[in-house]
């Protein structure tokens, strides 16, 4: 039987935060080009894409505005999923030439890997916030505090994702075309284009295990029908997304040590 | 004074399949099939010390485990046995020349490296100049890495690491690196950290760099330590194994 046993003093990383920072803003930087016209964009994607989606499903859905509003939800919010997800899946092997540089918590990488999508989420609510009290529609403050808390859970499960992920893209490197098969199936899972009470109920249970459906419908029920859902379904979602979180911080215990050897 | 590093026991193999699966597809396809693998030793047995302030080098032939012992130490590589203790914290200076963000220009690589590095941004934002000027990149300061060339992308991760030193300095060849007047600057550096008391592994092929810099030496063949002393004798021993013929068994390959 083989004993191993390795304590390193940590070189310096108690400046944790600079790391953390810098990780965030190179990945910004690296999308948008370092130009004051990508940052702008950045800014103004969300907002643009926002009106369109708007205008066009005010003129197509011209009599249902509650189906619009729903629609623009959840397809953002699905965004968000598959471009978090992405990027996580291959975040370590895009850094890993930090990863045979020095020894750090390689898990910073993966964890930042969502920021971008995180920045355009954050700024697609605030707009769809000032759009719903522009048309009068304000949701409460405990209903805008709900619905930071389902972002929070969506965060959890994506961040659970990506560490199990990137670890397992390392060794298997069609991961990333399987899950984008995966993504544009789950689309059609997740009610983003039609309304849950089409399927049978029976079925409902089995679709909210795809996560974003309950981020979706749970967000959508706050800010747009003013219903919260019951504690119930509340402590089902935060067991979802602490166990997606759970599960892929054990895979990516187990397997990080050896990452460094597949780059 | 105690070690700041003690290994033990290090042993490390790679398992080489016969046939390679990278895919889900291929595991999916293949997944009934057969697939033998060959270990190969990189690391046996392998055991040293580094005290407080010593100069240690290590030297051995392509493919004798240096690369891998390195990374082992700087903790970028996990052993499969041993026991390796690091008592004070260590900047490792390994494959420097390559790997940059191409899309970044040389302050924003420098700050991702030197965070990576254990430095924190207010040490960075004043070591900023001294690193371009210790590289002689000042002009290109603001020019994405995409347009260096791969002397310039090296100097400017030396430059980086050599100000990034915490305690113990781990360098891989780090005097085949740019020109006459770079080499001089590195190796001034190195004396300097040296005289400050800093701890340093150095691994080299060239005889004189480790007879110059280190007082003893380790040399590695296939993977073992085959002598511990000074460093001048280490070195003709090594010139010796380069002349004799290959042993039997292929040497392991640095993974």
């Amino acid at each position: 039987m083989t004993s191993v046993a390795t304590t390193h003093v940590p070189a310096g990383h108690g400046h944790f935060g600079g790391l953390v920072w810098t990780l965030i803003r190179t990945d910004f930087k690296t999308r948008y080009h370092g130009t004051v016209g990508g940052f702008v964009w950045a800014l103004l994607k969300p907002l643009t894409m926002f009106l369109v989606l708007l205008a066009v499903f005010s003129y197509v859905f011209a009599s249902e505005p509650q189906y619009r509003l729903d629609l623009i939800i959840g397809l953002f919010l699905y965004e968000f999923f598959q471009e978090a997800t992405k990027s996580g899946l291959l975040s370590l092997r895009a850094k890993g030439y930090l990863l045979t540089k020095a020894r750090f918590p390689s898990w910073v990488v993966v964890v930042t890997s969502a920021s971008n999508a995180a920045v355009t989420l954050a700024l697609f609510s605030v707009v769809l916030l000032v759009f719903l009290a522009l048309s009068g529609r304000a949701p409460t403050a405990s209903a805008v505090a709900l619905y930071a808390v389902y972002q929070l859970h969506y965060l959890a499960i994506v961040t659970g994702f990506s560490l199990a992920a990137s670890v397992l893209f390392m060794r298997f490197r069609d991961l990333n075309q399987v899950w984008e098969v995966v993504t544009h199936a789950g689309f059609f899972v997740a009610p983003i284009i039609y309304p849950l009470g089409i399927l049978p109920e029976r079925m409902h249970g089995w679709l909210y295990l795809w996560p974003p459906t309950p981020i979706i419908l749970f967000s959508r029920s706050v800010l747009v029908d003013g219903r919260v859902p019951s504690a119930l379904a509340h402590a089902l979602l935060t067991v979802e997304a602490v166990g997606i979180l759970a599960i892929g911080a054990l895979v990516y215990r187990a397997r990080a040590p050896r990452v460094a050897e597949y780059l | 004074m105690g070690p700041v590093i003690e290994a033990r026991g290090i042993c490390k193999s790679f398992s080489i399949p016969s046939v390679r699966r990278e895919t889900v597809r291929e595991h999916a396809l293949d997944f009934f099939r057969p697939r033998p693998h060959e270990r190969l030793r990189v690391l046996e047995d392998v055991g040293f010390e580094l005290r407080r302030g010593e100069s240690l080098g290590i030297m051995g032939r392509n493919g004798s485990g240096k690369s891998t012992l390195l990374k082992i130490v700087a903790g970028i590589y996990a052993p499969d046995a041993g026991t390796l203790a690091v008592h004070a914290p260590l900047t490792p200076i390994l494959e420097l020349g390559v790997g940059w963000n191409p899309d970044l220009d040389a302050i924003d690589n420098i700050e991702l490296l030197g965070t990576v590095m254990g430095m924190s941004l207010r040490e960075l934002r004043t070591a900023t100049q001294d690193i371009l000027a210790f590289a002689e990149l000042e002009r290109f300061a603001h020019l994405e890495l995409r347009h260096y060339s791969s002397g310039m992308a090296a100097r400017l991760a030396y430059a980086v690491a050599f100000r990034a030193v915490r305690d113990v300095l781990i360098l891989d060849e780090i005097f085949a690196v740019g020109d006459a007047g770079f080499k001089e600057r590195c190796q001034g550096r190195y004396r300097d950290l040296h005289r400050a008391g800093h701890s340093m592994l150095l691994v080299s092929h060239e005889p004189r760099t480790i007879a110059t810099f280190c007082k003893r030496a380790l040399l590695l063949d296939h993977g073992r330590i085959v002598m511990d002393g000074p460093s001048a004798a280490v070195a003709d021993r090594y010139l010796m194994l380069l002349t004799e013929a290959p042993a039997e068994h292929a040497p392991a390959a640095a993974i």
